[in-house]
């Protein structure tokens, strides 16, 4: 993240819906500029330093996705979907398409907030070569290929370190199942699920408190796995107003 | 040209014909065995005998055939004066003409018995495939379905390749795309527009040296489309008698579709297709509509809470909550809404895969955090659950929705608990509470679409959808979904079960070793 104030580029045709995330930005701390179809956002990313793109998929004149792969073509700039619910096979496609994170719809401005401080940390940790992820009480050197829980080294199969190694990489964001699969199986499996699901598990025992109620690799359903946010972000920001805090579990 | 024709009838018969030669020479054998081991004289009566095979057998030609050689042999064989054709008695001659006389009665009486036989058998197999016709346009939704079906019944009966072309403005569903010739397909093109007379039948000759045959089905109409058929190679003779047997299947095949009401069926598919054309339009624009001042609303709501100015102010705050509140709230109506309006025009398709059970616990109750903040939650849920291969989200929003119900039907602070175990070869996931309960005639209720209890509608608001669309989603994941209590003001125990499948698990267990 630059030391400036983070510039976010909301493209999204519905004007009340701009002027929303427009507010909840500056409030906290952002510049704000607004994009009313993609090819002004496309013009706009061209010609303006930009460092987070916020796109919305129903755009009068393009598809959410073209954006999103229009963009990538030249640019690494973190970009998150604005999603509607209950379609599980569009969010991995733009995943695949190189969107970093989705949001779905209608979403509250902390989570939309959490997701974007993510993506923005995971690209500044990109830029600066930083090789330690840290995920709450796990840490994650991806140079000297080591993990360790609560400072105490931790043993891992070559599946699982590598397994943690690709959710490292995208610590915070979701990643989608087939990437993992490819990433860790080869592409031939894409569509083994099953072998994650049991390599999770094994991981789970490994890294979490309570395997049956992860709070460090978690579970984004029909989707992928992310390293959660708020493990990443241990301390509650200022801004938050659900309180997550409600839900006791034993 | 007669000459032919009789020629080619003489061959049909012709295995008849030597059958019945044989028959009789095997006749003679026997009266002659007979007449010399019994010392039997009159014995040119068993001639009836293939006389009444022959006719049953192969008909009239052959019978007569056989009563003829019959007199023969009895002329040349038995009467004296033996072998030679003059007959002396006339005592023999009298009985010879009533052989005669009985051969032509027995032989024609046969011939009606076997035609009537093959009728019926021939009847039979019409009705079986008048029945299946019927039956497949009975269990016919698209106006293709009623198409294929014609097509099949007439290829059945024709015994010939046809191909129906329904007029165009009855399409529905997939589009046919079947192989005929151009010729075939620019003379069906011609007959669709309207001209010539639907009724007048044309032929065509395909690169093979086919004849295709082309005519509207109805001879009314082209309502029920053109048909053409692939008639093989055949001769102008052969070409007319064809013509003049699909005719006639044709005009059965019309008051079958008549009778059938087939117009009416075609139109109704017609109106279903555009009823549904017109759902998926509404379904659309309510999502998008509803949605996105909803998404507006919302956002907007939790960026006032955040604010420091609001935040500052409890009374202002909690209004800001409520907003968000019931915001959220309208959005799962909405989505009950959505899902109900899918779940009943065109179903669910599930996208299964393998899934571990605690996630999709863990998932849902992570999406009703907020929902569940003023109740204690309490998780059972073993680390070692078989995995399960279904639509995990669809078994979520199912259990969301149970969560949801145990929320808004118990007191703030009490016990809500969530339980997963396998049982009988199903995953069971359980959700109780120490809420309202459910009545007996509550339970046999619930799962109606739009009920809800006069006493839980004094409890919460809602729409009476969500159990129902919870159902069918467990449904279509091959799953059940039960509700009990133990009466009113005991708390209910809602309880998904899901399919384990045993077997294809244990190798998924072996292979991701590798």
């Amino acid at each position: 993240m630059n030391k400036s104030a983070p510039i976010v580029l909301v493209i999204d045709d519905e004007v009340q819906i701009r002027r929303f995330l427009r507010t909840g930005f500056e409030l906290n701390g952002f510049i704000v500029h607004e994009a009313g179809t993609g090819a002004e956002a496309i013009r706009t990313l061209a010609l303006r330093p930009v460092d987070l793109v916020i796109v919305d998929l129903g755009l009068p004149d393009m598809d959410g996705a073209e954006v999103v792969e229009s963009v990538r073509a030249w640019s690494a700039v973190p970009l998150i979907v604005l999603s509607v619910r209950s379609s599980e096979a569009e969010k991995v496609h733009l995943l695949e398409l190189g969107a970093d994170d989705y949001v779905v719809k209608p979403f509250g401005m902390a989570e939309l907030l959490a997701r974007v401080k993510v993506a923005l940390r995971r690209q500044s940790r990109a830029q600066s070569g930083e090789p330690i992820v840290r995920v709450g009480p796990l840490t994650i050197d991806l140079a000297a290929r080591a993990v360790s829980l609560n400072d105490k080294p931790l043993t891992l199969t070559p599946k699982e370190y590598r397994l943690l190694q690709v959710l490292a990489q995208h610590a915070g964001n979701v990643v989608t199942h087939q990437h993992l699969l490819k990433e860790v199986w080869g592409s031939i499996h894409v569509h083994d699920t099953h072998y994650l699901r049991i390599f999770v598990r094994k991981l789970r025992q490994k890294i979490e408190a309570n395997p049956n109620t992860p709070r460090i690799l978690v579970t984004e359903l029909g989707v992928g796995y992310r390293l959660a946010q708020s493990a990443v972000d241990p301390e509650a920001p200022a801004w938050t107003t659900a309180d997550p805090s409600g839900v006791k579990s034993g | 040209m007669p000459q032919t024709a009789i020629f080619s009838k003489l061959r049909r018969e012709m295995p008849g014909l030597l059958f019945t030669l044989g028959l009789v020479l095997a006749t003679t054998a026997v009266i002659f065995a007979i007449i010399i081991s019994v010392g039997l004289t009159r014995g040119s009566v068993l001639y009836i005998v293939p006389v009444m095979i022959a006719a049953i057998r192969w008909g009239l030609v052959p019978a007569l055939f056989a009563a003829g050689l019959g007199v023969i042999a009895s002329a040349y064989f038995f009467f004296p004066p033996l072998y030679s054709f003059t007959i002396r008695d006339p005592q023999e001659v009298i009985n010879l003409l009533l052989y005669i006389f009985t051969a032509i009665v027995v032989s024609q009486l046969a011939t009606r018995l076997k035609r009537q036989l093959e009728l019926s058998r021939r009847r039979e197999i019409e009705m079986r495939n008048l029945y299946a016709f019927s039956r497949r346009l009975a269990a016919a939704f698209a106006s293709s379905d009623i198409h294929a079906a014609i097509e099949d019944h007439l290829a059945t009966v024709m015994q010939h390749k046809v191909v129906v072309f329904p007029a165009r403005d009855t399409m529905s569903g997939r589009p046919r795309r079947v192989a005929v010739p151009d010729a075939v397909r620019a003379l069906v093109d011609t007959l669709l527009r309207g001209n010539p007379e639907p009724a007048a039948d044309a032929t065509v000759h395909d690169e093979a040296g086919h004849v295709w045959l082309v005519r509207a089905i109805s001879p009314k109409s082209t309502e029920f489309g053109i048909i053409a058929v692939d008639m093989g190679r055949q001769t102008q003779a052969g070409l007319d008698q064809q013509r003049a047997h699909i005719a006639q299947v044709l005009d059965d095949a019309n008051a079958t579709l008549e009778r059938l009401d087939i117009a009416r069926a075609i139109n109704e598919a017609r109106m279903r297709a555009r009823a549904d054309q017109f759902i998926e339009a509404l379904l659309g624009s309510v999502s998008h509509e509803l949605r996105t001042p909803l998404a507006s609303i919302l956002g907007a709501a939790t960026v006032l809470g955040a604010a420091p100015a609001l935040a500052r102010d409890r009374k202002l705050s909690a209004l800001v909550n409520d907003v968000r509140n019931e915001a959220e709230r309208l959005n799962d109506d909405i989505q009950n809404l959505l899902d109900a309006t899918r779940i009943s025009s065109n179903g669910i398709e599930p996208r299964n895969e393998w899934t571990d059970p605690a996630d999709i616990i863990n998932s849902a109750i992570e999406r009703c955090r907020r929902r569940l903040k003023d109740h204690r939650l309490s998780l059972d849920v073993p680390p070692d659950l078989p995995l399960i291969h279904v639509d995990s989200v669809l078994v979520q929003q199912a259990l969301v929705q149970m969560f949801d119900n145990a929320a808004k039907y118990s007191a703030p602070q009490s016990r809500i608990s969530v339980r997963a175990r396998v049982q009988d070869g199903q995953m069971v996931i359980s959700v109780a509470d120490q809420g309202l309960g459910l009545t007996a005639e509550e339970k046999a209720r619930i799962w109606d679409r739009f009920f809800r209890g006069a006493r839980h509608t004094g409890a919460a608001g809602g729409s009476g959808l969500g159990l129902w669309v919870a159902h069918a989603f467990i449904a279509a994941n091959g799953g059940t979904i039960e509700a009990a209590s133990d009466g009113a003001g005991r708390g209910a125990t809602f309880s998904i079960r899901l399919p384990i499948l045993a077997a294809a698990l244990a190798e998924l267990e072996g292979d991701a070793d590798e």
